[in-house]
């Protein structure tokens, strides 16, 4: 195939994905020669210029300047000796496959079946090829291609991060057996023997006793020689072979807008508002016996979350104090309660609000809340479904956490954590003991807005209306 | 291609890129050697001959010489190097760049770097150097690890007419100072020279011989020692690559490291004293970034660390020989 290469999108660092073209320095049909600048390479870091690592001629441009960015290994361009046809260099354009760039392209990747097993061993057993364009010694890229070492994984120790036949070699090695490193106290009764140092520690980390041991070193003193011939019988036992930890690299994957937001206002939440938690339990046999019923009656299938973001809604007119937004120096008060709900869709938290919960029907509350899950879930959700609110609910109880706080979602005053129900012993009305149903609340309020005593009120008020679920229906 | 000697290839390289830059200009102690003298300025055409007919050719603007002071020709280049003129200096012996270390240190290599890259130096610095003339510890010295150390000076030690020829011309074409290390006792070499007008880039070693048992690293006249060497065990099947570094700084890492690793031995060869010199400094690259291939600790064939002694025998003693050359690379081959 005569002297063709690829050259590909380089990897500079572990975190590197992708890169810009942003110039060609030199055109397609040019020569160019070691050491002459070929191009710049942009990333979100840093633009580098690359340099050529051999002579040779750009034959065929792949990736114009100024375009996308394009995934590490991808093909930028083939470069070839003149006295290599246009044919040639069209096919190998053609039929380039990009190297793998990380661990879970390389996994995915299913073996693709062999018709054929004689053709199947012969290409297990030659070396595969490894087209990088990135620098490296001849005795380091054969090494590589015998070893099948992925070249994304090596740091280049030379000049230039060009790999190194020794970085190759470290690569392709496990992880460096546990040796004697660091301090070892020894008991007095191992210091008294005469011993060398090492002698000693080796007699202490295998409990091998040195009474009666005659030292074969200098005036009898005994050597690390004469411990290891003790242990050495020990040691030749079959034993189970050292843990070799597995490849653990990461798959890097930058954060999308909504992780980014959701990163940058929880982030300011938890730094720049005064949180304090109000936990209780409330009772929910009530509660739970009479969704059944109204559930039936009205037609509708409201949860338990929804019976509770109706509680909150309830409680929140009757405390104006909870039902706020802080900005700045001031505190807006809300005549109506509009409750964001934390739902987990497939691009991460996301809270849409329930207008005026307050005034809803409980059925009306439940198609409301299935409504805005469904397109949360579908990405589809609207700006305008997740701006403002005065108060958020989070429940976590379908995952089976108990107890959690929650960080408010500002510029809300509170945010009401709810847990998983469980049924606990204790004592009823009747001073009889009996199992009951329990559900834990934990309120975060903003200190800038919300006193504690407000927020317990709230929290009583909230007590009475799940207790006493009949309220909810007035 | 003509034979040539190295010393005229200094000579023809000088004249052919005063020929070709009006910029270029020599200066140097006695490089008109007959000034003064009953037959003319061009009696006697500097110590080493490498300045003969210059000054016939290009006149006295261009063709200074200079009195014995080495601070004035290097400070003079200085000057000249960033008004925008090519000036070649030539230290007589390069033992003397102790009394202008200020002007080569502080000045010189530092120019561009302190204002920011807004200006440039582009002086040559030529000197001879070596021992072997019987000519005591104060006109023997090799400088080029004490050089090297510095940054931002190139320094070039060409082993061949051929490579004086494209290094020189190279050196006086780039923007940069570069220290032009000649060694005396290559003065009277002779080589073939291609005539057509070349470069040779700076970091690009010469692989002077290649065999791939052991690698020798060497440089300037030591380089001959080592192909001699490399021939004799060539004979026996053992085969030395020998590099030629062509250049101490930049330094060519790659063909380095490129050998050993396919060696796994490694013999450095210089002429100067071991402690802090490139031979140590590539014993350590060496260490550093090929301690995976390596089959024998690296061996060290240099001068002993002391001054160059005067005596005939003690001189012999104290240089790096082919006897000694040929017993390290013996020693590396058959470490156990």
């Amino acid at each position: 195939m005569g002297n063709i290469r690829a050259f590909t999108m380089p990897k500079w660092g572990i975190e590197m994905t992708e890169g810009t073209l942003a110039e060609w320095m030199v055109k397609e049909g040019e020569s160019f020669t070691r050491g002459q600048t070929l191009c710049l390479i942009e990333t979100d870091k840093i633009t580098n210029e690359v340099d050529a690592e051999y002579d040779s001629v750009l034959r065929k441009l792949i990736v114009p300047a100024g375009g996308e960015a394009q995934p590490v290994g991808a093909l930028l361009a083939v470069f070839a000796d003149a006295d290599v046809s246009d044919a040639e260099v069209e096919a190998f354009a053609a039929s380039f496959k990009a190297a793998d760039t990380s661990v879970a392209a390389r996994k995915s990747e299913a073996p693709a079946p062999q018709p054929e097993p004689v053709a199947a061993e012969a290409a297990a057993s030659a070396p595969a090829r490894i087209d990088t364009n990135r620098p490296i010694s001849p005795e380091a890229l054969k090494l590589a291609e015998r070893l099948g070492v992925d070249l994304n994984g090596v740091e280049g120790s030379g000049r230039g991060e060009r790999i190194t036949y020794q970085d190759v070699y470290q690569a392709s090695r496990p992880a460096a057996a546990p040796a004697l490193r660091g301090k070892l106290d020894l008991p007095l009764s191992l210091e008294s023997f005469f011993a060398s140092p090492l002698a000693k520690r080796l007699a202490q980390l295998h409990g091998v006793d040195l009474a009666g041991v005659k030292g074969s070193g200098a005036r009898g003193r005994i050597s690390k020689a004469d411990v290891l011939a003790l242990i050495q019988p020990a040691a030749s036992q079959p034993g189970a072979a050292p843990f070799v930890p597995g490849e653990n690299r990461p798959r890097i994957e930058p954060m999308d807008k909504i992780r980014k937001v959701v990163a940058r206002r929880l982030t300011e939440s938890k730094q720049n508002v005064p949180h304090f938690y109000l936990r209780m339990n409330v009772r929910v046999d009530e509660l739970l016996a009479l969704r059944k019923t109204a559930n039936l009656v009205l037609g509708a299938k409201a949860s338990i979350n929804d019976y509770l973001v109706k509680a909150a809604a309830l409680a929140l007119v009757q405390h104006p104090a909870v039902n706020i937004q802080v900005h700045g120096d001031t505190i807006h008060h809300f005549p109506h309660a509009d409750i964001s709900v934390a739902v987990a869709s497939p691009k991460g938290l996301v809270t849409p609000i329930l207008r005026s919960a307050d005034l809803m029907r409980i059925d009306q509350l439940a198609a409301a809340t299935r409504a805005l899950i469904k397109k949360a879930q579908a990405g589809k959700l609207a700006y305008a479904d997740m701006d403002g609110g005065t108060f958020s609910v989070s429940n976590l109880g379908m995952f089976g956490i108990d107890q959690f706080d929650a960080i408010i979602n500002p510029p809300q005053g509170a945010i009401l954590a709810v847990g998983a129900i469980a049924r606990v012993w204790g004592e009823g009305a009747d001073g009889q003991g009996r199992f009951e149903s329990r559900l834990s609340l934990a309120l975060s309020c903003d200190h800038r807005a919300i006193d504690g005593a407000a927020g317990a009120a709230f929290m009583a008020t909230l007590r009475g209306l799940i207790e006493a679920p009949e309220g909810l229906f007035g | 291609m003509a034979k040539m000697m190295y010393r005229d290839a200094v000579l023809k390289t000088i004249a052919a890129e005063m020929e070709r830059d009006s910029n270029v200009v020599v200066l140097g102690e006695d490089i008109v050697g007959g000034m003064g003298t009953a037959g003319g300025p061009e009696a006697i055409g500097g110590i080493w001959s490498t300045s003969t007919g210059l000054y016939d050719k290009f006149g006295p603007s261009r063709v200074i010489d200079t009195p014995i002071s080495e601070s004035t020709i290097i400070g003079s280049a200085a000057g000249l190097a960033l008004s925008g003129k090519r000036p070649i200096a030539e230290l007589m012996f390069a033992d003397f760049i102790g009394v202008s270390l200020d002007q080569i240190w502080n000045q010189i290599a530092k120019f561009r770097y302190m204002f920011g890259g807004k200006t440039r130096c582009p002086a040559v610095i030529r000197m001879a150097y070596g021992a072997g003339f019987n000519a005591a510890a104060q006109h023997s010295q090799s400088v080029h690890s004490l050089l090297t150390s510095m940054p931002g000076l190139k320094v070039v030690t060409p082993s061949t007419p051929a490579d004086v020829k494209g290094l020189l011309a190279h050196a006086i074409r780039d923007d940069d100072p570069v220290i032009f290390l000649e060694h005396k006792a290559l003065y009277g070499t002779t080589g073939e020279v291609p005539d057509e007008d070349y470069t040779v880039p700076f970091g690009h070693a010469r692989l002077a011989r290649a065999g791939q048992d052991v690698t020798i690293v060497t440089l300037g006249l030591m380089t001959g020692f080592c192909e001699g060497v490399a021939d004799t065990l060539a004979g026996e099947g053992i085969g030395c690559d020998v590099i030629d570094l062509r250049t101490t700084s930049p330094l060519d890492e790659e063909a380095i490291l490129d050998s050993v690793e396919v060696t796994g031995r490694l013999v450095v060869v210089d002429e100067s004293p071991p402690r802090c010199s490139i031979a140590t400094d590539i014993a350590a690259l060496v260490a550093q970034k090929a301690f995976a291939s390596l089959k024998a600790p690296p061996a060290l064939v240099t001068a002993p660390h002391t001054p160059i002694p005067f005596a005939r025998e003690l001189e012999s003693a104290y240089l790096p020989s082919a006897d000694k050359i040929e017993a390290a690379v013996r020693k590396t081959l058959d470490w156990r």
